[in-house]
């Protein structure tokens, strides 16, 4: 077993930013984390001394030169309620990075989808293949505000009438489209899966073999995922949750039902996953 | 480790008073994977329950956190027997600490087999989960029965010459008579207590929050009554040499030396785990400090020293 590779660290918190509907993004301080952490990982939080328990939540980006990380969370239950009140100057305590990620094949039409808190590993993944030959396309769901505010793309349209992204991957220069059933300006109105299609419906035959999907979000998303991807035999990789103890394998607490060579399986998504290949799982 | 520490369990030489608690750790390596954590920081890891089968265990929730707790019901999920001792125990480090497999059955045979298996095997003693449904015999829980409970010890104990710890269920009316019979049946130590049994409920479904509807209560929810239940089953086993293992919602090393007052002689780590995977340093520094401050040489001259109010009647 990888002796010694998650961390226990104590963060300081160096920005809080609310957004509309209960979410929040999170600055933490932590060189170990910031250097290490790969695309699908996450860290386990202590939120405050009165919990029992940690949250497990996933890392949207890294800046590992001036050793930060940034967090995305909505406020869900008692856990995420009482760390969002938690202030800039505050030190919480961090486990991570945790996880196995995504793995990244040599498909080079990567094919990002999240929906809601689901961003984030998308966000993490585009970080990493932004400056390399990869030539990743974003799909971005959300049925509240997004927590950020939609711009004008000024790069290549693969889906006409459908205009804005998010400014943080178009600094990057990674192409993204947003969708929402709220019918935002600029925003795809439809599933985060229907917007997919009129993508992959605009590839040619060639591209279409060189598409893998990665997604994560609510689970009828990724349900919806997985037929999308069989439908156009793609590859396809989720990242899954699940309520969750010691998030280091010594507990069982975090399984989900996977479908492996040797028959059903209870596989724990703290050390097992997070991210499983959708055929395992759907 | 400081030298105070060292303290003997069952025949075992312990590096520590703190035992990690079985279904915490997994198999014994998980819980290393934190930058920080040692083995050696412990006298001995419970390793997970293991059945004579593979068990695939419950569905989905497993684990909720309930006011200073949480509620698990995993469902002994396990590769089974052979697996664990043909691929897993090959690759336990017996230099660090010491290892106890803790055995789950359906019947009262399965134990008996299970231990069987073990005893041919290099593990260092056997805990026996006795809170597992009787399948043959109406699903009732072995522990909560006391003869139920001796039954399964009996049969252990004709089938190792390792030492064998039995875990009580609190889920019971009366654990000291529960000791009793499990003393008689040869026993050589006691884990006290194992979860109680809880519900939590999803108010916007209406459903319970566990897969399983429920599961046991750990934390420090349930300290109080753990260290009660410690008192109570130390009355009985103290007159037998038969040594506690003190465990229930223990987070701090004055949690701890609570429990040993009472009568553990040693004390379990598991909830805390999850909350500090680094809580063991801290457990053991204030236990040595403990015992120097109060010039003791060694946790043994501490167990049991519990000191009752002795003015209870006179209150009228």
């Amino acid at each position: 077993m990888n002796r010694s590779t998650i961390q226990v660290v104590d963060c300081q918190i160096l920005a809080h930013y609310q957004f509309e509907s209960a979410q929040f993004i999170l600055t933490l301080a932590s060189d170990s984390i910031a250097q290490k952490t790969k695309p699908g990982q996450f860290v386990h939080i202590t939120v405050s001394d009165a919990l029992a328990m940690r949250r497990p939540i996933s890392i949207m980006s890294v800046d590992a030169k001036n050793g930060t990380f940034d967090l995305l969370y909505k406020v869900v239950g008692e856990g995420t309620r009482q760390l969002s009140e938690r202030k800039v100057g505050d030190v919480l305590s961090i486990i991570g990075p945790i996880g196995n990620g995504f793995k990244l094949t040599d498909k080079k039409l990567p094919l990002l989808i999240g929906g809601g808190v689901g961003m984030p590993p998308m966000i993490a993944i585009a970080q990493q293949i932004k400056d390399t030959d990869y030539d990743p396309f974003v799909i971005l769901g959300s049925e509240v505000p997004f927590p950020f505010t939609p711009e004008l793309s000024k790069m290549g349209n693969p889906c006409p009438k459908v205009s804005h992204t998010m400014p943080l991957l178009e600094g990057w220069g990674v192409a993204c489209r947003l969708a929402s059933l709220q019918g935002y300006e600029g925003v795809f109105k439809g599933f985060v899966t229907d917007l997919a299609r009129t993508y992959l419906d605009a590839l040619s035959v060639e591209d279409l073999v060189q598409v893998e999907v990665y997604a994560c979000g609510p689970h009828p998303m990724l349900e919806a995922v997985a037929n999308l991807a069989k439908e156009y035999n793609l590859p396809c990789q989720v990242s899954l949750e699940e309520y969750m103890a010691c998030a280091v394998g010594g507990c069982a607490g975090c399984v989900v039902k996977v479908q492996t060579n040797q028959g059903v399986a209870m596989k724990r998504v703290c050390v097992d996953g997070p991210v499983f290949d959708v055929t395992t799982v759907f | 480790m400081q030298k105070n520490l060292k303290t003997e369990f069952c025949g075992l030489k312990l590096n520590s008073p703190i035992v990690l608690l079985s279904g915490c750790v997994g198999f014994g390596e998980e819980y290393t994977r934190i930058d920080g954590f040692s083995n050696a920081d412990v006298g001995a890891i419970c390793l997970k329950g293991t059945t004579l089968e593979p068990r695939l265990g419950n569905m989905p929730h497993r684990v909720t956190e309930t006011p200073s707790g949480m509620i698990n019901a995993i469902g002994l999920q396990n590769p089974g027997t052979d697996m664990v001792i043909n691929d897993i125990m090959p690759n336990l480090d017996k230099s660090e600490t010491r290892f106890i497999i803790n055995i789950s059955g359906s019947s009262v045979e399965e134990y008996g087999e299970i231990t069987k298996r073990f005893d041919d095997t290099d593990i260092d003693a056997i805990e026996i989960n006795i809170s597992c449904p009787n399948v043959k015999e109406g699903g009732v829980a072995f522990g909560n029965d006391p003869d139920m409970s001796y039954r399964v010890v009996d049969i252990c104990r004709k089938n190792t010459s390792k030492a064998i710890i039995t875990k009580l269920s609190p889920n019971q009316t009366d654990i000291a008579f529960s000791a009793q019979r499990c003393i008689d049946a040869g026993t050589d130590g006691l884990a006290v207590i194992n979860t109680l049994m809880g519900m939590s409920i999803d108010t916007n479904t209406k459903k319970p929050i566990i897969g399983n509807n429920q599961g046991g209560l750990s934390g420090p929810a349930i300290k109080p009554i753990a260290l009660l239940k410690v008192h109570q089953v130390y009355q009985i086993s103290k007159h037998h040499n038969v040594p506690i293992i003190g465990q229930g919602g223990i987070t701090t090393a004055n949690d701890a030396i609570e429990f040993i007052v009472a009568g553990a002689a040693t004390i379990g780590i598991g909830t805390a785990l999850f909350y500090n995977p680094l809580v063991c340093h801290k457990i053991n520094d204030g236990i040595s400090q403990y015992l120097t401050d109060n010039k003791l040489d060694s946790i043994d001259e501490l167990v049991g020293t519990l000191a009752l109010n002795n003015f209870i009647s006179s209150c009228k």
